[in-house]
């Protein structure tokens, strides 16, 4: 299938064809599940890789009554801000400041508290619980393998070393000059980073990456790859 | 370059951070007279020694506050603006 | 063949003698080893003319042999200024010499340093001024010609060059001695250490430096400190890296490659050491006259003979460690000039005496003689030491071809002058000595005045423990070391020459009267000697005259050293490319999702802020052709815009209305649901400084849009007056999550309804300014109807993802109506038209509303909004001047352009903020800032258009299309 055979589009799907994506369909989207032309995947993913999951369901929620309306609907609330925490499902919840949270689906595509959130919530006069399109404002990109913190430093000012930035940490941070959130969710043993940024800004944001990666053989990689990753893992 | 502690955020370089000017008071804008409202608008105390001012944390847009010593360029200690605007602010009505 | 002057085993540390590389210097050819410089290949060959200096043009060749110095500065493979005795040969490498006209050896411009009597210091300020304008049309084109470092290569393409953050616990800068003992304490207190080094081997003096009688010593030392380093854990050693500056918080600019390191030390150790100081004497920059410490590292590092016969010029002990070097590698000692009355002798000064080398006590060398070819040494002049500077009447004169001075040191001080310290001076030591460091910082070593091996060691762990306490590791802090050794530096060698050419400064070939003139002249704090004079402004930036200018700066004007000082050393501390800082910028530019349909058809795009906008769709040489179509096809038909750049915020909470009440100069709180409001926003000061339209969706939910390049602010505005009001509101940045377009002109509404089927798009059920919510080609939208551009039109702002089947869903509808998309160009025009304004464009930061036509957006019955109170003193005020508008009927005149000037006879009165073609009112229009008078309708007014041009326009209201509005309301 063709990426444009669905309505909703990766801002970056031309760049992901160019370098040999195979798409497949995820909900009214395409991501990018395999590159057929490259043997290394599997590896890449290890050392150093970088996938597109910005078709990937996610979700955002804002205001002060937002902790307590997301823990009635049974999601698990990280303790403070900048933190994340997996869900039963794992789905992964992120708490940017006290009264702000994003949901990120799981890379398997099973879980379907993202569809869940999004329709129990209403609007509701004197409920300052908000939603946010996350799935819109920002991209969402999956950095994983062992050289993903020295290509961090290329582009990033925070310290993001693996035994400075532990697992389930989050950083909201400039990255290559754009406004972006750094969440270190590791898949199994290998170390990994979500990047989320300015959704308008991802064309400029994946060559500066690709770039940056250059050095470590890097390169992008698969949704299917990323989850064979989590397989092993389980 | 500079390390700025964010209320939010941590440790951050001062690139990531915007300046907001000094912390100023606002004088009632409708009873106030013009040269309070002037001295308002125009002025700065411009002290040598500690000032309060607003700096944003840009990637959050987080404001706070921050308490620096002008002479040694030191910041002293920073929190979140809710430790100074307390109370819910109201406006009196135009008298005419 | 490796050359006639390379020694034997084990001398080399950085040579490889299995591998010989080829080259080529002046186009000659010429062979050395893997690891030589360009330097010690040639010296290796016995060739020692390297460059040219940048004055003077005088032969110049080996002086640091560490890369400090200007002198042999060459052209590598058309890189100019390169280091050319750090700089490694490689096969093919094609070196050149620099400053010269004709060739290295024969250089035409060689005599100008016959006339240096007649160039002194100030003289360009002197000189080249007079008659007026002299300097740009006569002096400077000649002066820029022979001036300048080395020639640019502007065919070169650019490398790739970039910069990595890099961060640890504490990072020990010079890996000397003082720097391996210092990483060896913190690596075994297990912190993270980052040790960075400017040389191609761990060592520092142990490298090439001799600490005892036995050759062996340093060697033996250095073996088992690089060893025990090698085999700790956490520690990263950084060699052939230049730590080239220090700031604000232990932030530490590292160079290592083509990569710029930006490493972030909690605690930072200062192992930098010293620099070898040069003697000042007439002809001091001869080949073959070189810093003791270079004859070494010749020696030890790269396994070159320095000379055949040579003259040792000792103001300290070291010079003895010189000779017996000079000795063991089969040098001729002819004799050792020794500064000191009365010197004390160490063992190795002693080993040298023993051997019979005659020594002068109490003597200098007065000047230097060259060979007739002037380019290498052939003798010294030694003269009995009579005063401070002073020498006897006459002297002897002995053979050399090598002349080594060992006359003392000054502490690589810059990083920590940088970082704030302090620097001393004590006539007795005669070294600076360096205090008031911040509390992460700290120096060991050399540089922090030890002298002594043991205690150079013994100061690293002191200093390294201190660091680690501050990093909260449980360890025990030695008490400050104290140098028990004589200090090896010479006060006053410095001995002045009838005929001059006593270089203090050799980058800038000043010399001992440059300095003492300057003061003279009434120049005496040493920063102003420095402007005067460029001394320290050359590319060693004062290593290697900064002590010299002070002395020299002190004795002329009547003050201590202490009270002179030196320059400000700011960074960089070597010079550093500018491809380093520049090397892998950031520059980010934002894209809608449709950003490719428009470079599909053929748009010129044009950058607003970061995003990327169509300015119309065509040639880039048809832009009047292509916004005349664009624009007619609007007024009459239908086009489509992307207006995905706008900034959006949803607003939402109890206090929704009372915040945009509060933050907008209208009132919000009775705006009813499902309708869209102008909002205007001023500054404290009464300033416009943006607007949009607030679109209410609910009670608590207004969605508000900013314009493209005012969004940010206005949201960081708002954020900052809600912490302050503490008002029961939300305020979300939703710019990238929503695209839009606006489909206009009077087919629009059919267009959109082809692909509409839950919204009646009719004029009852969907007024104008009214919004609805509802899908568009099967996509969730917000639908808006707007007038900017004065037709019927719609906004459809969707989710950014969808935007590009949006894009295609309505192009495709609009087919059969002949739909075509029009670009920014072409809105700009069409608003303008439409006597729309746009903030940024048709105001200033200045532009009050009442200027702007916007007075009626204030609601004056508001208890506050920010500005409000401006505003109405303002309104106090006589206004000044009026956006209006104007026509030009003549259409052969230049049609003016944005900041043209309004006058009013020979005054100015305002300027043209907008102003194009129109194609549908048929002459050119616009809107200008004038006087109140001129603003008045029917009147003319002068415009200085393109070429000086004086155009008259016609003054009238606004807006020029559809003054009824009738088009947007139907």
């Amino acid at each position: 299938m063709q990426p444009t055979d669905q309505p909703r589009r990766s801002m970056i799907y031309r760049l992901l064809l160019e370098n040999g994506a195979e798409f497949e369909t995820c909900q009214d989207s395409a991501v990018a599940m395999r590159y057929p032309g490259n043997a290394a995947e599997a590896e890449q993913s290890q050392s150093m890789g970088i996938a597109d999951l910005s078709p990937l369901p996610r979700i955002g929620f804002k205001g002060k009554d937002t902790p307590l309306w997301l823990k009635q609907q049974g999601v698990q609330l990280p303790e403070t801000p900048n933190r994340a925490r997996k869900q039963s499902d794992n789905c992964l919840l992120l708490r940017l400041s006290d009264d702000e949270h994003v949901l990120l689906g799981d890379l398997t595509l099973r879980s379907t508290l993202v569809a869940t959130l999004h329709q129990s919530w209403h609007f509701q006069p004197g409920q300052m619980c908000y939603l946010v399109p996350r799935a819109d404002t920002h991209s969402w990109f999956c950095l994983s393998g062992k050289h993903t913190s020295d290509m961090l430093a290329k582009v990033c000012g925070v310290d993001l070393r693996l035994h400075k930035f532990g697992n389930g940490e989050i950083a909201q941070t400039s990255i290559a000059r754009i406004n972006g959130i750094v969440v270190r969710n590791d898949l199994g043993q290998i170390p990994a980073f979500y990047l989320l940024a300015d959704s308008a800004s991802a064309d400029y944001l994946w060559p500066c990456l690709m770039d940056a990666m250059d050095e470590f053989s890097g390169s992008p990689i698969g949704l299917a790859t990323l989850q064979s990753l989590i397989a092993r893992a389980a | 370059m500079k390390i700025i502690h964010c209320p939010l955020n941590g440790p951050r370089n001062i690139s990531e951070f915007a300046y907001g000017g000094e912390v100023e008071a606002m004088p009632d804008p409708v009873s106030c007279s013009g040269d309070e409202w002037a001295e308002y608008i125009f002025m700065s105390d411009n002290p040598a020694g500690l000032v309060r001012e607003w700096w944003l944390h840009v990637a959050t847009a987080y404001w706070f506050i921050a308490e620096r010593n002008t002479v040694t360029d030191e910041i002293i200690k920073t929190y979140p603006p809710s430790e100074l605007y307390k109370q819910r602010i109201e406006f009196a009505k135009d008298i005419d | 063949m490796a050359g006639a002057n390379r020694l034997a085993e084990p001398h080399g540390l950085l040579i490889d003698r299995s591998r010989t590389i080829d080259f080529e210097f002046e186009g000659e050819a010429y062979q050395g080893f893997a690891g030589d410089t360009v330097a010690s290949a040639l010296a290796a060959h016995d060739a020692w003319l390297l460059s040219r200096s940048f004055k003077y043009h005088r032969p110049r060749g080996i002086f640091t042999m560490a890369g400090q110095d200007s002198n042999c500065m060459v052209t590598v493979n058309g890189d100019a200024n390169v280091l050319g005795d750090v700089e490694k040969i490689s096969p093919g490498l094609r070196v050149f010499g620099q400053n010269y006209k004709g060739s290295l050896r024969k250089d035409r411009r060689a005599r100008i340093g016959r006339f240096s009597r007649f160039l002194p210091v100030g003289f360009y300020y002197k000189t080249f001024f007079k008659p007026k304008g002299a300097w740009e049309k006569r002096w400077a084109p000649i002066i820029r010609n022979i001036a300048g470092l080395g020639q640019i290569d502007t065919e070169a393409v650019p490398a790739y060059y970039d910069k990595q953050y890099k961060f640890c616990d504490l990072m020990i800068v010079g890996g000397g001695p003082a720097g391996l003992s210092a990483a060896k304490t913190a690596a075994d207190a297990g912190a993270e250490v980052l040790l960075v080094d400017e040389n191609e081997a761990l060592g520092g003096a142990l490298n090439y430096a001799r600490f005892a009688v036995s050759s062996d010593a340093a060697r033996d030392q250095r073996g088992e400190m690089v060893a025990a380093l090698s085999a700790a854990q956490h520690v990263e050693v950084m060699t052939d890296a230049i730590c080239n500056g220090w700031f604000s918080d232990n932030w530490l600019p590292v160079i290592k490659g083509r990569r710029l390191y930006k490493v972030r030390a909690r605690e930072v150790v200062l192992c930098t050491g010293v620099l070898e100081q040069p003697a000042v004497f007439h002809n001091n920059d001869l080949p073959g006259v070189m810093l003791g410490s270079a004859a070494q590292r010749l020696i030890r590092l790269y396994a070159v003979r320095p000379g055949k016969r040579a003259v040792v010029l000792a103001g300290n002990n070291d010079g003895y460690a010189v000779a017996l070097d000079l000795m063991d590698c089969g040098v001729e000692i002819a004799a050792v000039v020794e500064l000191r009355d009365e010197p004390v002798y160490d063992d190795i000064a002693k080993a040298v005496r023993a051997k019979g080398v005659k020594v002068y006590e109490g003597h200098a060398v007065y000047r230097a003689i060259s060979t007739s070819d002037k380019h290498h040494l052939k003798a010294v002049e030694i003269r009995q030491i009579v005063g401070q500077g002073q020498c006897g009447q006459s002297g002897e004169r002995v053979s050399c071809d090598l002349l080594c001075m060992s006359v003392g040191y000054t502490p690589t001080y810059q990083l920590a002058c940088q970082a704030g310290a302090k620097l001393g001076y004590e006539d007795n030591t005669a070294v600076f000595s360096i205090s008031g460091l911040p509390e992460s910082l700290h120096i060991a070593g050399s540089v922090n005045g030890m002298w002594d091996l043991q205690e150079v060691l013994r100061d690293g762990e002191q200093a390294a423990r201190a660091a680690l306490r501050r990093l909260g590791y449980e360890i025990k802090v030695p008490p400050k070391v104290v140098n028990s050794t004589v200090s090896p530096s010479f006060g006053w060698p410095i001995f002045s020459h009838p005929a001059g050419k006593e270089f203090v400064d050799y980058d800038e070939d000043l010399q001992l009267a440059d300095i003492v003139n300057a003061t003279r002249e009434g120049y005496e704090d040493v920063q102003l000697v420095k402007r005067y004079s460029t001394v320290g402004m050359g590319p060693s930036q004062g290593r290697n005259s900064a002590l010299a200018t002070a002395r020299l700066v002190a004795w002329a004007t009547g003050r201590s050293v202490a009270q002179t000082g030196v320059s400000t050393a700011r960074p960089p501390f070597a010079p550093e490319r500018i491809a380093h800082n520049a090397g892998r910028s950031f520059y980010p530019e934002r894209h809608t999702s449709m950003h490719h349909r428009h470079v599909e058809a053929g748009a010129q795009m044009l950058m607003a802020g970061a995003w990327w906008r169509p300015a119309y769709y065509g040639p880039s040489g048809e832009r009047d052709r292509c916004m005349r179509e664009e624009s007619l096809n609007v007024r009459n038909n239908v086009g489509l815009v992307d207006v995905s750049t706008l900034g959006g915020l949803e607003v939402r909470g109890p206090d929704a209305g009372e915040f945009l009440n509060r933050m907008f100069t209208y009132a919000f709180t009775k705006q009813p649901v499902g309708r869209s409001r102008y909002v205007v926003m001023t500054n404290e000061h009464g300033v416009v400084i943006d607007d949009g339209v607030a679109c209410r969706f609910h009670d608590e939910h207004y969605y508000v849009t900013a314009t493209t390049g005012g969004v940010e602010r206005v949201y960081q505005l708002m954020l900052r007056w809600k912490a302050q009001w503490r008002l029961e509101v939300d305020v979300t940045h939703v710019t990238a999550a929503w695209c839009g377009v606006n489909i206009a002109g009077p087919k629009s509404r059919q267009v959109l309804a082809t692909l509409c089927e839950d919204v009646d798009l009719s004029a009852e059920a969907f007024p104008y300014m009214g919004v609805r919510e509802g899908k568009v080609a099967g996509i969730p939208a917000r639908l808006m109807r707007v007038g900017f551009v004065g037709e019927l039109g719609y906004e459809v702002h969707v989710p950014q993802h969808y935007g590009e089947r949006l894009w295609d869903a309505i192009m495709e509808a609009g087919a059969a109506e002949e739909i075509r998309p029009f670009g920014i160009e072409t809105q700009r025009l069409l608003r303008l038209e439409k006597g729309h304004i746009i903030i940024g464009q048709d105001t200033d930061a200045m532009t009050h509303p009442a200027e702007v036509h916007l007075a009626w957006a204030i609601a004056r019955k508001k208890p506050f909004f920010v500005g409000a109170r401006s505003i109405a003193e303002i309104g106090k005020q006589p206004r000044k001047r009026k956006l209006a508008g104007f026509v030009v009927n003549d259409l052969d005149a230049p049609i003016p352009l944005e900041s043209h000037l309004v006058l009013d006879g020979d005054k100015m009165t305002g300027r043209v903020t907008s102003c194009y073609f129109s194609p549908t009112v048929g002459k050119p229009i616009g809107l200008a800032f004038m006087t109140l008078e001129q603003a008045i309708p029917g009147s003319s007014v002068t415009i200085k258009s393109t070429g000086g041009v004086f155009v008259t326009a016609k003054v009238v209201e606004l807006p020029f299309y559809d003054p009824e509005n009738q088009r947007q309301d139907l």
